[in-house]
């Protein structure tokens, strides 16, 4: 087709807003090629796509390599870091036509990860989950008993559980108040970038460091009169020995893929444009991680390396970074500088870029694949924002991310854009097209009031939190040598519903028929609000202090049962000190409890204020009756509590004091909570899809949801359709919250219409809204900008909408990945009209 | 007994001739790719399905 042709059909599409067939004719060829030869990992509904299988290599040759050890005396941390140089050293690495980054954290395209040494609790499901074992089944179950067996009481699960509160661990893996198993390599890492992502250093630099330490501990260590300096000298020099160990494999696998793009190249390939790409592969994979970047090419290698052989170490659900901050000079040098490449040519890197990240996947068990459904972990990449003078860090590979990404329209990784009122209007410009163009991203995120946030909540120092990246979903964290959070699991997911739950309950799960909360007084007997709320409160702490008590414990003994001698050989708190990344008394701390579900608790609260003590149209004895019956008997009621009871989002001083009481008395218990390092435990609303997974495990709540209703879709988002006030008295709502001192971070959901926001007002509409959120004081927003008319069609003929993306929570996914309930939990969503 | 350093798929490290790669061209049904995985010239490959003689 002519050019002039095809620019027009691009026009068409744009303007009946079918965005994804327009990517498709603007990508280049290469970029298409990438896009459509790239495996979906997400799970759909629970289940892995057809065609996908569980990759058996890493448990093959991990069990290998921990037998050939058995008996060598090794301490674990050593024998670990030669495990995983085993694994990189054997694993199958593979190149794709037309790529020109390189790396996939399984053997091939369709697999998908597992590592054994996790926990054998996630193992077992793996032989038991059938569904996305290779073939032949006999054969695989003969191999993946044989790993099984071999990690039973040796993986970190394994070893944390025998030793933690039993009592905790029972309540967390009944999964009714909890999200995740004890798992310390199994969350989120974050890096320390300043140390190894600013052109100061690479492998090679850190290896020659650490040969400095161990030769000065070793000979400290050898002084012929004995002294207790001597003592912490041993288990430095085994931890850097497995730094070391680590870092000289992973520039052994670098190589191992300039080795193959040459054979290639020499051998096979016949187009000689291609010979010439193949031969760059080689040369950027001999530079890098081995030494530092020097092209935007090799600054992309050498991310995608690292982020690959954090995976190597361990399950990495998040992917914290800061694309643009990081490869910003290099793709400055390259395209403005020496003009090596062109705009184009950056872009196609930067879109290969993306999806590399989006392919990524490694084994999860399926209650965490409901929680995130259609993704593959949270891959928030920070965007934007100011560097640590302040400045604003804005640079044209923060605007080259957000064009690639509407090119190749990957629903994971998404961006949270660091907003600040120096942003030019053009990189603003280019998140407004992502938005309306229905990605769903990048979420918008205040850059001064996060920053303030940052040093109230973990005393960061200014400079380091100005570093910030989203360590999963929404948490900012810094990315520097102290500042930056090593670990954190999962765990420390709060499903708050069950907190309203149990005030019913007295603490007694119905659903695991447990005694999990606290055992606070029958709410029957309550004749004041007071008495409500101060059970709310007391179970409120009991779930958080279950949850955190056993995050506190696993950060306690990481280093000695789970250490990361690769996550620490590229920090500089590791490299320096001798201790595992993971070690309390180098690090500041970052934590936070994720708040799932929150919100019900709110719009319960207000309901039993207004109608049993209040009006006194109820008792506390009949709500219970009815709360315990699933309101099955009791419609007439229910539909009173739905309607007649002030429900959050609708600037309704009543219902949001509330809010601001809970969020409040939070705030001073998550003061006297404490983490390891000293620092405080805030809370973090927000929801992934958890509002689907729990919607069967919570009971009915007195907001007069029953149970297998979904949730609200969280944060601080508003119930589905209950904002009914419009989009100022959501965020008028929203403002009286004090984003700096009453949580970590809020999210809001908000739903936008395609229409109002088409052609050139849309812009200076959504600006102005924008205005308004930063000037309210609000730390987060999100957008879904889909019609109702085409997610229903989408609903109708998936086939024919395989591209819809949306915002589900913090993340976002194909609509067509997402299970019916969480789908129509979406189209729910109150679209707000903008006012001009 | 046909050993690995006699197949088309073998390519010999520089240096290290005992050692190499195993590149074999794989077409899925999404995408082309080369893959290697690392192999001993002296392996016995007789139980090799893909093994091709040079």
């Amino acid at each position: 087709m002519a050019k002039a042709a095809v620019d027009n059909n691009i026009k068409e599409l744009e303007k009946k807003q079918q965005w994804w067939w327009a990517a498709e004719k603007k990508r280049s060829k290469r970029l298409d090629y990438l896009r459509k030869a790239m495996w979906k990992k997400g799970a759909i509904g629970g289940i892995y796509p057809a065609g996908l299988q569980v990759d058996l290599e890493q448990g093959i040759l991990h069990t290998q390599a921990g037998r050939a050890m058995e008996m060598a005396p090794d301490p674990w941390v050593v024998k670990y870091a030669k495990i995983f140089a085993h694994y990189l050293d054997n694993k199958t690495i593979f190149i794709t036509d037309n790529s020109q980054l390189v790396g996939y954290v399984g053997s091939l395209p369709h697999t998908i990860n597992w590592n054994p040494t996790v926990a054998t609790i996630l193992n077992a499901e793996v032989i038991t989950d059938t569904t996305a074992l290779p073939e032949p089944l006999d054969e695989s179950l003969k191999v993946i008993n044989d790993v099984i067996a071999y990690w039973s009481q040796k993986a970190d699960a394994d070893k944390l559980i025998p030793v933690a509160d039993i009592s905790d661990v029972t309540k967390i893996l009944s999964g009714t108040i909890g999200w995740g198993v004890p798992m310390p390599r199994g969350g989120y890492s974050g890096k320390d970038y300043e140390f190894i992502m600013t052109g100061k250093r690479g492998f090679a630099d850190v290896i020659a460091e650490l040969d400095e330490k161990i030769d000065k501990a070793d000979a400290q260590a050898h002084e012929p009169i004995a002294n207790l300096e001597q003592m912490p000298l041993y288990n430095k020099m085994l931890n850097w020995e497995g730094m070391k160990i680590t870092l000289e494999a992973c520039i052994r696998h670098g190589q191992r893929f300039a080795r193959l793009a040459r054979i290639i190249a020499e051998n096979f390939e016949t187009d000689n444009k291609r010979k010439e790409e193949l031969l760059q592969i080689a040369s950027c994979c001999e530079r890098v991680p081995a030494q530092t970047p020097r092209t935007l090419q090799e600054s992309l290698q050498y991310d995608l390396f690292i982020q690959l052989f954090s995976r190597a170490e361990a399950i990495e659900g998040a992917w914290p970074s800061r694309p643009d901050y990081y490869h910003g000079p290099y793709y400055d040098k390259d395209v403005n500088i020496d003009k090596r490449i062109t705009k184009e040519e950056a872009l196609d890197l930067v879109g290969e870029f993306l999806i590399r990240a989006a392919e990524v996947s490694q084994y999860k068990p399926k209650w965490l694949r409901e929680g995130l459904q259609g993704i593959e972990g949270t891959w928030v990449w920070t965007i934007g924002g100011v560097n640590q003078h302040g400045d604003d860090a804005c640079n044209d590979m923060t605007i080259a991310l957000l064009q690639a990404a509407r090119l190749v329209r990957v629903s994971n990784p998404t961006f949270g854009f660091r907003w600040h009122p120096r942003v030019k209007e053009e990189v603003l410009r280019e998140c407004f097209e992502c938005i309306r163009q229905g990605l769903g991203y990048p979420s918008m995120r205040n850059d001064p009031l996060l920053i303030a946030n940052s040093l109230h909540w973990h005393k960061h120092p200014i400079e380091e939190a100005r570093t910030w990246v989203h360590q999963a979903c929404m948490s900012p964290c810094p990315t520097t040598k102290r500042g930056f959070q090593s670990m954190r699991m999962a765990n420390a997911t709060a499903n708050c519903a069950k907190i309203i739950e149990y005030v019913f309950t007295s603490g007694f799960d119905p659903v695991v028929q447990m005694q999990i909360g606290a055992e606070t007084p029958d709410c029957a007997t309550f004749t004041s609000y007071d008495q409500v709320y101060d059970a709310w409160l007391l179970q409120m702490k009991t779930i958080f202090s279950t949850l955190v008590r056993i995050v506190n414990y696993s950060r306690f003994v990481a280093q000695i049962y789970t250490p990361r001698p690769f996550l620490s050989g590229i920090s500089e708190r590791s490299v320096e000190s001798g201790q595992d990344v993971n070690d309390p008394s180098i690090s500041q701390g970052n934590s936070w409890i994720t708040a799932f579900t929150w919100v019900e608790n709110i719009d319960s609260l207000a309901a039993i204020k207004k109608l049993v003590f209040d009006e006194k149209k109820y008792t506390m004895a009949q709500l219970k009756q009815a709360i315990t019956d699933d309101w099955q008997g009791h419609e007439e009621m229910r539909l009173d509590f739905v309607r007649n009871a002030p429900k959050w989002g609708n600037d309704d001083d009543y219902v949001d004091s509330i809010m601001l009481k809970c969020l409040r008395d939070c705030a001073a218990f998550s003061h006297k909570l404490q983490d390891p390092m000293g620092n405080t435990w805030p809370i973090l609303p927000e929801n992934v899809s958890g509002n689907i997974h729990y919607a069967n495990v919570v009971g009915a709540l007195p907001s007069g949801r029953r149970r297998g209703d979904a949730l609200y879709d969280g944060g601080i988002s508003p119930g589905p359709g209950l904002d009914k006030k419009g989009p100022t008295a959501v965020l008028k709502s929203c403002s009286k919250i004090d984003h700096i001192t009453d949580g970590r971070a809020f999210l809001l959901n908000q739903r936008l219409s395609p229409t109002q926001l088409a052609g050139e007002k849309g812009f200076p509409l959504w600006k102005a809204y924008m205005e308004t959120w930063y000037n309210l004081g609000l730390d987060h927003i999100q957008f879904n900008c889909v019609s109702d008319e085409t997610l229903r069609s989408a609903q109708r003929e998936p086939e024919k909408y395989q591209e819809v993306i949306v915002r589900v929570a913090g993340y976002s996914a194909h609509f067509v990945d997402i299970s019916r309930k969480t789908q129509d939990n979406i189209i729910q969503r109150t679209v707000q009209g903008l006012v001009a | 007994m046909p050993f690995c350093k006699e197949c088309k798929k073998f390519f010999p490290i520089k240096g290290d001739p005992s050692n190499g790669d195993c590149v074999e061209r794989v077409v899925d049904p999404r995408q082309a790719f080369y893959k290697a995985k690392p192999a001993v010239a002296e392996k016995d490959a007789s139980s090799c399905s893909s093994f091709e003689k040079k």
